[in-house]
């Protein structure tokens, strides 16, 4: 008898099944992304884990409509974009655009180096839509099509606010890199 | 070739492939000034990569909850066999449809009006008799019943005063034979018994 590891498609048909267990199998091969992800946009863990557990519980809720198992991911993604994005926008009033915020309140809790400050400040300085889409591509690994199908917009657009997204970290980061900061 | 014609930022990104990969590769072994752009990509990535990732602060988990699960039928409604399931309903559907209207159906004389009507009438006639005949003997039996109820009452009512009576005599008369034994101990006779 061939041994294969369980695949995300045969979890999420135990799911449909009714197997509470298969769903937190897949629960935990992905909540560590999705977290990070709404981390990186929200900029704050507790929210992070609230927007993560809501996301999850949507996912299994909404399973049933999910009709490539194979699309999993970007599935997975849309729901945690609706959601952080949903955030956002009851946050903004509260926490509106300060230029020093990415060097003080919320960033040295991430991490106590010097780079990963500069990188985190410089990711808070980015919009939104730009910021997500560098999370998106560069920490998650996902190809241009899948970002586009998450955000529920064309290619292009994806391009776009990536590229921008680079001249903008290129511009901010390059300074400390010369200093030869890492 | 023109440094313009190459996306070094999908180049960085892994998103060309093909020609335009090994094309962008040639003219990097001889343009230091798109070199130097892709090292400046390089880095940016480099740096970027010093923020790790973090574990969630709790674990996320779903118990087994009744509200949540599907039901029967919507278990099997998602599952893999249900269109195969769905196809072979409708196909004996169909059959069976098929031969209920083809069957030849029995040749039978038209009814007698005038006779069923008459069947009716008496079968009517019958029931209504039937049910006077029930309202009445309910009647009675109903007055039957207040009746003997009206004389047992009567009759427990005269028993009560009967012994009332009874009592107020004993009473009475036992004063009275008090009074006599305090008379006839004056007189000096004994008292009677």
């Amino acid at each position: 008898m061939i041994l294969r590891e369980v695949e995300d498609p045969d979890l999420i048909a135990g799911t449909k099944r009714g197997k509470v267990e298969a769903y937190n199998v897949l629960v935990s091969r992905w909540e560590k992304r999705v977290f990070n992800y709404l981390l990186r946009l929200v900029g704050d863990r507790e929210d992070a884990m609230d927007l993560s557990q809501e996301v999850f519980l949507k996912a299994y809720l909404n399973l049933n409509r999910l009709q490539d198992a194979s699309r999993f991911a970007p599935w997975l993604f849309r729901i945690a974009h609706n959601e952080a994005f949903s955030h956002l926008r009851r946050k903004r009033p509260e926490t509106e655009w300060d230029p020093q915020a990415g060097e003080t309140a919320s960033q040295p809790r991430l991490e106590p180096i010097e780079t990963a400050l500069a990188v985190s400040a410089a990711l808070s300085r980015l919009p939104d839509e730009q910021k997500e889409a560098v999370v998106l591509k560069i920490y998650q690994g996902f190809k241009f099509e899948e970002i586009a199908e998450i955000l529920s917009c064309p290619v292009s657009t994806v391009k776009s606010r990536l590229y921008a997204a680079l001249d903008s970290l290129k511009e901010t980061l390059a300074p400390i890199n010369a200093r030869g900061v890492e | 070739m023109n440094c313009s014609q190459f996306d070094w930022k999908g180049y960085f990104l892994g998103e060309t492939s093909g020609m335009d990969r090994t094309g962008a590769e040639e003219h990097l072994k001889i343009c230091p000034h798109c070199r130097q752009e892709l090292d400046r990509l390089r880095s940016i990535r480099a740096m970027m990569e010093t923020l790790p990732e973090e574990a969630p602060p709790r674990r996320i988990a779903f118990v087994s909850d009744k509200i949540f699960e599907p039901r029967g039928w919507a278990r099997f409604w998602n599952s893999a066999p249900r269109l195969g399931f769905a196809s072979a309903s409708m196909l004996a559907a169909a059959i069976l449809a098929h031969g209920w209207l083809m069957a030849p159906r029995p040749q039978t004389p038209p009814p007698d009006l005038a006779a069923v009507r008459a069947q009716l009438e008496a079968e009517v006639t019958r029931n209504m008799q039937a049910a006077i005949d029930k309202a009445v003997s309910d009647a009675v039996s109903r007055q039957a019943r207040q009746a003997a109820d009206l004389v047992a009452a009567a009759e427990q009512r005269m028993e009560e005063r009967r012994r009332m009576d009874t009592i107020a005599f004993e009473e009475a008369f036992q004063v009275l034979q008090k009074r006599m034994n305090v008379y006839r101990a004056s007189l000096g006779f004994g008292s009677a018994q």
